[in-house]
Parts: C-alpha cells; sequence; structure tokens
C-alpha cells in the first residue's frame, strides 16, 4: 500500500463528489429534507384525545336527570380540551344513523326513567353504540367513555355511602352493632362500593424525541443508499471510464484504489451525518452526538454497508443493475431492519431480521447507546456481531473485486 | 541496449487466440510503430505491456527486466481513451496521476506549458485533441523510458493529428525510446523508424517503412478518383484492389499493361474518371499485397 497513492484517490473523489450535483443533494440537502419532514410529522406530541358523542335523552323533573350527567360529561377537560363533543338526537335511531355514518363516534340513550331510578338511589341503566368497524378507534372511543362512566359511578356510590352512613348514624343504636362501631361500617362500605383503588404515579421514561429517532434513522439511511451506492457505481464509473485500469497500471495497485474509495466513501458519509446532527442541533435543539463506541459503531456498520455494495457492484458488473438491487433490498429493510420505524412495533417475522441484519443490529446498538444511554457492556455481544459480518461481508467483496479486475476489459 | 524484447508471446480470450505467438524487439531510442486493422491484437499486446493484462506464454523483457508491477515505472502509458476525470481539471488530472506514481509536482507545470495545455479548464470541456495531449502528458510524468501510446491520434481531424504529430516527433528528438499503435498508415509512415505489421495476431513483417515498401517493390499502384462503377469487375480481375472513399487503389505487378484494362472496365460500367495516376506503393500497399485485404 502506498500512502500517497491512496491519499491522491481520497482527494480526487472528494473534489469529484463536491463537483457533482446529485451528490451534493443526497448529502447536503436530503439530511435536512428527512429529518424536517419526519420530524415535524411525528414530532409534535399526540394531540389530546376527544370523542364526538351523540345523546339521547327524556326531559325528567327529578332531583338529578340524564340531563345532569350530560351536562357533567359536557365540562370534562383533560390538559384543557373538553375530552365530548356533545350532539343531541330526538330519538334512537336518528342517533344511530349518526353513529353508522361515522358522523359520531358513539351514542348514549338514557331511558325514560333514568333520572327517576338515580334519584331513588335503585339501579339505573344506559345504553350505548359503538361504531366498531376501525377497531382502533373503537377502543380509544369506548375506553374514554367506559372510563368517563367508571369514575361516574364512584362518585355516585361515594355519595349514596355517606347517605346511607347518616342514616345509619341517626337510626341503628349504637350497642346493635356489637363490637364494630360506625366507622368500621363505612370501611367495609367503602370496600364494598370500591373494592379496588387504582393510584396513578408518573415516571418519566428516557424516551427519544422524534428528532432524535430520525437523527439515527437518517444515518442508516445513509448506510443502507448512499455508501452501497457511492462505492458500487463509483467503482463500476472506474471501471468502464477505464480509470481503474490506469490506475492498475501505475506502481499503485488495485488495493491502494480500493482502500482510497473505501476511505473517501466513509469521510462523505461522515460529513453527510455530521450535518443531520448539526442540523437537529441548531434547528431542533435536539443534541444526538455518538460516543466513541458511537462511532465505532458507525465506522463497522459503513464497512459491512461498503462491502455489500461493492459486492453488488462486481457481482453484477452493471451500475443499473447495482441501483436496481441497492433498492429493492434497502426498501424493506428500511422498514424491516427497523431504520425508519422503531423496531418495538415491528411484526414477529420481522424482529430477527431488525435483530440480526448486520445494520439493523448496528442502529439498534446505536440507538440503545445514544439515546437509552444504556451502558456499554450491554451492546458488546451486538459490536461482535457487526464487526464480525462486517468483516466477512468485506472479505466477499475483496475476492469479488479481485475475480473483477483479473477480467478488466 | 534493447528496450523491450518479446518471445512467443501468446494471449487468448477464452477459446480465442488475440495473439498467436509475437516476436518483437524495439531498440532503446527508435520509434517503433505496430501497424495493423482493427482486431489485429495491437491493444491486447500493450495492455500485457503497460496494465499487466494476464498471458497464456511467452517472455518479455523491459530494457533486460522481465516485466512485473516493478518495472511499471519504467514505462510510460497512454490507452487510447482518455483516462482524464472529468469534473477534475487538466492541473489537478496531472497531480492526481503524479502521486500515483510518486512523480514529482513541478513536473505537471512543466508538461502544462510544454504541452500549452489549459491547466484550470475542466476535462470534460477538452476538445478531442487536447484530450489527447492530456493522455500523453499524464504518461510523461514521471519521466518513462519507453513510452507506449496506443491509437494516439485516432478520432481526430487532420489538423489535431498533425499537432499531435509534431509532440510526438518532439519527443523522439529527445531520445525517448516509443512504441505506437495505430491502423493508419500514415501515422506509421509519418513516425515510425521502423513498422511491424500486425494481422489477427501474428506480425507477419517487420523493417523500416522503406525495407517494407520494398516487399512491394516489383508493384505500382493505381490510384483512380471520381464517380466509379463497376468496381467489382475490377477487383475481379486485380484482387489486390481497396476501394474507400471515392478512391480505387489496384495493386498490380506491371502498370503499363493494366492501366488501359482498368479504364476500360471502369468506363464501360459508366464511371466518370477525374484522375488517374500511377504511384509508389504505400505501407497500406505492403499490408494489402502481404494479407489480400486493407487497413480498415
Ligand atoms: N477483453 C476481451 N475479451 C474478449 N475478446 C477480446 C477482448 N479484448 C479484445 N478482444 C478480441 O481480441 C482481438 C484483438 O483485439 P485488440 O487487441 O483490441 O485489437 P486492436 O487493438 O488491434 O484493434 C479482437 O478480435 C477482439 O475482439
Ligand atoms: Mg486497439
Amino acid at each position: 500500500m502506498k500512502a500517497r497513492a491512496i491519499k491522491a484517490i481520497i482527494g480526487k473523489d472528494l473534489r469529484e463528489t463536491r463537483r457533482e450535483k446529485m451528490t451534493i443533494f443526497w448529502i447536503f440537502v436530503f439530511p435536512l429534507m428527512w429529518i424536517t419532514l419526519l420530524g415535524g410529522i411525528w414530532g409534535g406530541h399526540s394531540p389530546p384525545i376527544t370523542v364526538d358523542l351523540g345523546v339521547v335523552y327524556f326531559n325528567e323533573t327529578a332531583a338529578f336527570t340524564a340531563q345532569d350527567v350530560v351536562n357533567i360529561m359536557e365540562n370534562v377537560t383533560m390538559n384543557n380540551v373538553h375530552v365530548f363533543n356533545i350532539a343531541r338526537y330526538p330519538n334512537e335511531s336518528s342517533g344511530v344513523d349518526a353513529v353508522r355514518t361515522g358522523r359520531i363516534d358513539a351514542l348514549l340513550v338514557f331511558p325514560r326513567g333514568f333520572g327517576e331510578n338515580v334519584s331513588s338511589g335503585l339501579q339505573a341503566r344506559v345504553y350505548v353504540y359503538f361504531d366498531r368497524s376501525d377497531p382502533q378507534n373503537y377502543q380509544i372511543v369506548s375506553g374514554v367513555i367506559k372510563g368517563f362512566f367508571s369514575e361516574f359511578e364512584k362518585e355516585m356510590s361515594e355519595r349514596k355511602l355517606n347517605i346511607t352512613l347518616s342514616y345509619m348514624e341517626k337510626y341503628i343504636p349504637a350497642n346493635l352493632a356489637g363490637n364494630f362501631t360506625i366507622d368500621d361500617f363505612r370501611r367495609y362500605l367503602i370496600g364494598l362500593a370500591n373494592p379496588l383503588e387504582l393510584e396513578e404515579r408518573e415516571v418519566r421514561g428516557e424516551s427519544p424525541s422524534a428528532i432524535q429517532f430520525y437523527v439515527t434513522s437518517f444515518i442508516g439511511i445513509q448506510f443502507l443508499f448512499a455508501t452501497m451506492l457511492m462505492i458500487g457505481s463509483g467503482t463500476l464509473e472506474e471501471i468502464e471510464h477505464g480509470t481503474l485500469r490506469r490506475i492498475a497500471a501505475s506502481p499503485a495497485t488495485a488495493w491502494d484504489f480500493l482502500a482510497g474509495k473505501m476511505l473517501s466513501t466513509f469521510i462523505v458519509i461522515t460529513v453527510s451525518i455530521l450535518i443531520g446532527i448539526g442540523y437537529a442541533k441548531l434547528v431542533f435543539g435536539e443534541t444526538v452526538f455518538p460516543s466513541a463506541l458511537g462511532w465505532l459503531m458507525i465506522f463497522l456498520a459503513a464497512v459491512f454497508s461498503m462491502s455489500l455494495g461493492l459486492a453488488i457492484a462486481m457481482g453484477t458488473r452493471s451500475i443499473k443493475a447495482t441501483n436496481a438491487i441497492v433498492n429493492l433490498i434497502s426498501m424493506p429493510l428500511l422498514f424491516l431492519a427497523g431504520i425508519v420505524i422503531p423496531a418495538s412495533i415491528l411484526p414477529e417475522w420481522a424482529k430477527p431480521i431488525a435483530n440480526y441484519f448486520p445494520l439493523g443490529t448496528a442502529l439498534k446498538s446505536l440507538r440503545l447507546l445514544e439515546l437509552y444511554h444504556r451502558p456499554a457492556s450491554e451492546i458488546l455481544p451486538s459490536i461482535a456481531w457487526v464487526a464480525g459480518s462486517a468483516f466477512g461481508m468485506l472479505l466477499i467483496a475483496v475476492v469479488l473485486y479481485n475475480w473483477a479486475i483479473k477480467r478488466l476489459g | 541496449m534493447k528496450a523491450l524484447v518479446i518471445k512467443k508471446l501468446k494471449k487468448s480470450y477464452g477459446d480465442f487466440l488475440a495473439l498467436k505467438g509475437i516476436d518483437l524487439e524495439v531498440e532503446e531510442g527508435e520509434v517503433f510503430a505496430l501497424l495493423g486493422p482493427n482486431g489485429a491484437g495491437k491493444t491486447t499486446l500493450i495492455r500485457i505491456l503497460a496494465e499487466g493484462l494476464g498471458y497464456d506464454s511467452g517472455e518479455i523483457l523491459v530494457f533486460g527486466e522481465p516485466l512485473t508491477k516493478g518495472t511499471a515505472r519504467l514505462i510510460g502509458y497512454a490507452p487510447q481513451e482518455s483516462v482524464a476525470y472529468d469534473l477534475l481539471t487538466v492541473e489537478e488530472n496531472l497531480h492526481f496521476y503524479a502521486d500515483l506514481y510518486d512523480a514529482p509536482r513541478e513536473r505537471v507545470r512543466k508538461l502544462i506549458s510544454e504541452f500549452s495545455l489549459p491547466a484550470k479548464k475542466k476535462a470534460r470541456e477538452l476538445s478531442g485533441g487536447f484530450k489527447r495531449r492530456l493522455n500523453l502528458a499524464i504518461a510523461l510524468l514521471y519521466e518513462p523510458r519507453l513510452l507506449i501510446l496506443d491509437e494516439p491520434s485516432a478520432g481526430l481531424d487532420v489538423p489535431s493529428r498533425r499537432e499531435l504529430w509534431s509532440l510526438i516527433r518532439k519527443l523522439r528528438e529527445e531520445g525517448r525510446t516509443i512504441l505506437l499503435a495505430t491502423h493508419y498508415m500514415e501515422e506509421a509512415e509519418a513516425l515510425a523508424d521502423r513498422v511491424a505489421i500486425i494481422n489477427e495476431g501474428r506480425i507477419i513483417a517487420v523493417g523500416t517503412p522503406d525495407e517494407l515498401k520494398s516487399l512491394a517493390a516489383e508493384e505500382s499502384v493505381i490510384h483512380v478518383e471520381g464517380i466509379l462503377k463497376g468496381t467489382e469487375l475490377v477487383r475481379e480481375e486485380f484482387p489486390r484492389t481497396i476501394e474507400r472513399e471515392g478512391v480505387l487503389r489496384i495493386g498490380v505487378e506491371e502498370a503499363k499493361t493494366a492501366l488501359p484494362r482498368v479504364v476500360e472496365l471502369l468506363v464501360e460500367a459508366g464511371s466518370e474518371i477525374r484522375t488517374i495516376r500511377v504511384e509508389e506503393p504505400t505501407l497500406e500497399d505492403v499490408f494489402l499485397k502481404l494479407t489480400g485485404r486493407g487497413l480498415e
């Protein structure tokens, strides 16, 4: 290997890259677009849930009526947003029609006598119609409505309990209760009415922001596309143009060429990654700067990716076929290897791909390391796996490259 | 000392034998031309010498040393196609190749002025003639002792070709050894001290242009121009006939008897003859005599 020759090849490649308009797009504009678009789309906090709710009830003169329940519902807020948008319907059939045509998410029907029953302390019924055609929406809507009613029931039973207790205090003679005090009754009745009390406490997990997530997925994309294509088509172009033959005719060797090409590709990709990182920091104030171990992972992933690109190019010996194959394997991998969507939401059959396809492994460890701040020891097996497969792929690429340059021309 | 010695060199591409046993010696300081039609095997021979293309058998010595990667620096090489990077300037291209050969950077400036190259122009903006010059300059970066040029002027217009020839002549005056491959007989005649005629992977004659022409000495060439008809009749009677771009060249043993017969055949077929003359044979006529066909 000749240092001056390798340096010359790197310098030449970087100059060419700088003057090629398309690569400028991929290296400089694409990261900014990617982070802005995806971070922007998925970045905002998810909006609070609201439910469009139809109600049907009848005028009553009881102490507490369906009208009162509806008024309470209208005033329920979460983060200052009204949870229920209420529309009143004159009768059940027009309300059901509105559910069916999607104008409302659900319909509550308070039958005649509802207020009477509640006010007399008897059990009252409410009917609710859901549209179950969209299971996800159904889950949300039914959850919200059932949640409201379970809170509401609790409130009602507590009131009833207090009324009952006040009667007990007034009318039950103290000695009738034996060893039990009124307080014991109270506690027992509370347990009866509300056997389990769920208490909410909050923990803030180390969940990365959308921007941080998409900065790392952008790093993955550069490996999947840019690195593979750059080295593949770059080498093929030099074969087609006759320059690789001319370089091989000089005292420099095909190995100097390969080393120079890989280093220049790595430099270009690193610049692109730094631009993405810097942009996320400047514009969104989000910092993702890999540690030394993170950069090692990036380097290993780059070696894997470049070797794969080179192997494809040398196997096909055609720029068009290389582009097609790189796209063909990259498109599904973007998703299946958990690069643009989190591996946790992948279907079961795809999880092994995300875990073991080396670029998936690399990105997953990079995220664990940089976004979840896991200790280095946790990702050492992954580093070993990525390093091993990078080395293996490099060997394959080198064998194919050697085969290709022997039959140059 | 011999700049180049090649013995019994054979090279095949798959089943096809492209070089069928080449023997060749190039003296130091001479310009040696390989003259042959397309497909003769010139580029194959040159790529074995300059690019380290593998061969089947034979022996090659460069200034007495067996050909290896180590002799690469002795050989300056300008392939037929431009090896400049389109997006780099002339100067950047030269610097790149200077680095590959570990040549001093001052050579770049010197060659730019010697070859009147536009240093700051991108290679893709260069005309065909300047691209060839740049290829030649790249070959000279590291002061090679043997310069190998493949079809140095192919595809150039006549003025650019003449300029390139004068550059090559200057190099010869500097005492460089040059091996060039060409299918233009004018190029070989204009530049070469000695010529090897190569056809279908074999060298069929070697000598100075005059020696080679004397191979066809007993012969004369009838040169006819005009709107020609009935040329196939002429070829039937005089098999060493080539027709190119409205010019007919007929190799004959004795012009005195052949001339009236040629005119008769052409005129009867309805040709309008503009000029007709008898010429000395050229290298192409030698080739024709040896192989029975023209160079192109
Ligand atoms: N890489 C190759 N593979 C197969 N055949 C080749 C290859 N290169 C040249 N040839 C064949 O070898 C013969 C000699 O070609 P070449 O050396 O290029 O001739 P020239 O330079 O004299 O025109 C031709 O028939 C050509 O088709
Ligand atoms: Mg050729």
